[in-house]
């Protein structure tokens, strides 16, 4: 409080205020003549000690000014920003089995239609440049709980004014592939994809990353995390592991092309009453981005992602680990089931186009895939996604997004069926 | 069968309302310029004289500050930004990021970035090397760089300018100034503030420096100091020589194309000079 009240005072205080212009420039020596009309005002009063006092007067002024000053040099360091999104949905669903979208999806609800908010983030940054930033940010979304996301500090090399290296540490996005550290403010489509929800829920983990650009065309990043990540419904907070979950990625940045690959080699941990299974937790991604731009419309761009590697298989997992019951309460392997067949090889991708309007308008459509183990049928997730997109003022949008998803489920006639799963969003988003 | 097409039903509803924007076109509302203070008077030249010999188009200029302009063109509520830095990675990310493009960089005049000085000041010149040591708060007295024994009072712009910006990057390298510096909110207002104050020092573009003395500049002790001059900015043998930009998100079109190509023409360049700035060529 004290701090803001002697920012304001130094606005009101400062002498050459609000002249951007030599127009105005006239109004300051205004000001600066009035200053100096006041030994005339005090002439008439018969004191010869005006000027003196006057001098000190300005002199106590600028001692306080330049107290002020440090303060408000340490308010332009703190940056506040955010965003919220509020969402109606309707979901075709014909019966109560659409779960509200997003990672982790929470929430079951009752119906298929609701309001909701599905993010509402607030974020801090204390930027210590050359040196150094510290990043804070919560959210109080879809879960209904406030949840630290991002808490991390960077340090930043000093010689340059565009850091060309930086070493952060703490809680940050997962720097894998191209889609996990995309703001979801940024984000064309409401979710991201199948297989980023499935293999980084949460998108961030605790770690180390460092992280390079070199001659503005390449840029390297190696991270060091515990490999849960914070989605992780096992182990949210805490790493089971001793070894931690390395990964890094290289990225060409061309312009108008621009492309990656990354790879990630870890551990993941099944947890048993007795010792746990530890099994291989890897993956090999490539992405590719290519903007180009049509007269009159605009900006867009043509996106692509594949992943493939071997991760926890929850089928696998639900099939062959029998959990805790009111008259067994432990956690076991099932007779028979192999440990291995916990993990299985997965594949997964999408490919996506993004197309601005004007200044104004945009739209989007992805088709998105995600296949678990690439070893049986019936198991995969297929998606198409088209949203359209009206800005207001720059800081305000509109989405309408409609989404497809395909999976097979038995029919209990020894068929498949795609369920009634679409979903209709209709989401404001404003930002700070 | 409806459900089927209900997607590309409303995505054929931002067409319909594009077509009438299309409609409405830059006629109605006219061409935004929205950035650098340090532009702002050139800026408001260019439109005046624009407007009056093309009756019926309409440029509306306002300033805030380079940070300020690139921050509206990301945004989407300027058509033009006018820039006196060049545009950060960080900036052309975020434009990417909502539009797909990183804009479109057009050079519109030059520029010497002048240090000023009181009038009253025997201080003809310094080298980089000693201003760079003046704002980061390292030398505090002009008797250091040949002048009186009194304090230097050190006046700087806020930090969305462009002029800050620039004079950070390459003066300071990107460190922090002094925490002694008054921070101004225009480049009027450092002339205003230095030409009161027999102590003073302060910078910002060369069109401005009236009623200060501009301090001659070498790039390192022992070199030659030259003033900003039409001459010296024109061969960079002034060290604090820059571009005064432009930048649009996409390739300039329309009545932002009819506009940007009067500016880079004879006649906005030689607008240009008569303001007080420098030609392109």
């Amino acid at each position: 409080m004290r701090i803001v009240l002697a920012a304001l005072l130094l606005i009101l205080a400062h002498p050459a205020l609000a002249q951007d212009a030599p127009a105005s420039a006239a109004d300051s020596t205004a000001v600066a003549d009035s200053v100096e009309a006041v030994p005339d005002l005090d002439l008439e009063t018969g004191n010869d000690d005006t000027d003196v006092d006057v001098s000190g007067k300005v002199e106590g002024m600028d001692e306080q000014l330049q107290v002020l000053q440090g303060e408000v040099d340490k308010l332009r360091k703190v940056k506040f920003s955010g965003y919220l999104q509020a969402r109606y949905e309707i979901s075709e669903g014909d019966a109560d089995t659409v779960r509200v979208t997003g990672s982790p999806a929470t929430i079951t609800p009752a119906n298929v239609e609701r309001f909701y908010l599905r993010r509402a983030r607030f974020k801090l940054t204390y930027d210590h440049a050359p040196w150094s930033q510290l990043v804070l940010q919560i959210d109080a979304g879809s879960d209904r709980q406030v949840r630290m996301l991002d808490g991390y500090l960077a340090l930043l090399e000093p010689r340059t004014p565009e850091p060309r290296h930086q070493l952060w540490i703490g809680q940050f996005n997962v720097p894998f592939g191209y889609e996990i550290e995309r703001s979801s403010s940024l984000r064309e489509l409401p979710e991201r994809s199948r297989m980023e929800n499935i293999l980084f829920p949460g998108e961030r983990d605790r770690g180390i990353k460092a992280q390079s650009t070199w001659a503005s065309r390449v840029e390297t990043v190696v991270s060091v995390i515990n490999g849960g990540g914070i989605g992780s419904p096992e182990f949210p907070t805490t790493d089971p592991t001793r070894g931690k979950d390395v990964l890094g990625r290289v990225r060409g940045l061309f312009g108008t092309f621009d492309a990656a690959v990354s790879g990630y080699v870890g551990n993941a941990t099944v947890p048993l009453t007795g010792p746990d299974i530890e099994l291989d937790r890897t993956r090999f991604g490539l992405d590719a981005q290519a903007y180009y731009e049509l007269p009159r419309l605009g900006g867009g761009t043509l996106r692509g992602e594949w992943w493939t590697g071997h991760n926890l298989n929850a089928d696998s997992i639900a099939a062959n680990v029998v959990r805790p019951s009111a008259t067994n309460p432990v956690t076991l392997l099932r007779d028979g089931a192999n440990p291995n067949s916990l993990a299985t090889d997965f594949q997964g991708g999408y490919v996506m186009w993004v197309q601005n309007l004007g200044a104004t308008f945009q739209a989007a459509a992805r088709y998105d895939w995600y296949d678990a183990n690439v070893d049986v049928e019936h198991d995969q997730y297929d998606r198409w996604n088209v949203a359209a997109h009206w800005f207001y003022q720059g800081l305000t949008r509109f989405t309408v997004s409609y989404e497809a998803p395909k999976t097979d489920r038995a029919d209990g006639a020894g068929g498949w069926v795609d369920p009634h799963d679409n979903l209709w969003t209709f989401q404001f988003q404003h930002t700070f | 069968m409806l459900k089927r097409h209900l997607p590309f039903l409303f995505l054929a509803v931002p067409l319909i309302l594009l077509a009438g924007e299309a409609g409405e076109s830059h006629a109605a509302r006219g061409v935004t310029i929205k950035g650098s203070d340090t532009m702002v008077i050139l800026a408001q030249r260019w439109a005046e004289t624009y407007m009056k010999e093309n009756r019926g188009k309409i440029v509306q200029v306002t300033g805030g500050g380079s940070g300020t302009g690139i921050a509206a063109l990301i945004n989407g509520t300027t058509d033009i930004c006018m820039s006196s830095r060049a545009m950060k990675p960080a900036e052309k990310t975020k434009l990417r990021d909502r539009f797909q493009t990183t804009g479109v960089e057009i050079p519109v005049a030059k520029d010497g970035l002048a240090v000023y000085v009181h009038a009253s000041n025997p201080v003809k010149s310094i080298d980089l090397g000693q201003l760079r040591r003046i704002y980061l708060g390292e030398i505090t007295n002009w008797k250091d760089v040949g002048g009186p024994d009194e304090p230097i009072t050190l006046y700087s712009r806020e930090n969305s300018s462009g002029t800050y910006v620039h004079f950070k990057d390459v003066i300071l390298g990107g460190k922090d100034f002094s925490q002694r510096a008054q921070t101004l909110p225009g480049t009027a207002a450092v002339v205003n503030a230095v030409a009161k104050d027999p102590n003073g020092i302060g910078y910002g573009g060369a069109a401005y420096a009236k009623g200060v003395k501009d301090l001659a500049l070498s790039f390192a002790a022992g070199k030659p100091a030259v003033l900003p001059t039409a001459a010296t900015v024109a061969d960079g043998s002034y060290p604090l020589t820059r571009h005064l930009f432009f930048y649009v998100r996409n390739k300039p079109a329309g009545d932002v194309k009819l506009f940007v190509d009067w500016v880079v023409s004879p006649a906005g360049q030689a607008l240009a000079t008569k303001v007080g700035y420098f030609p392109l060529n």
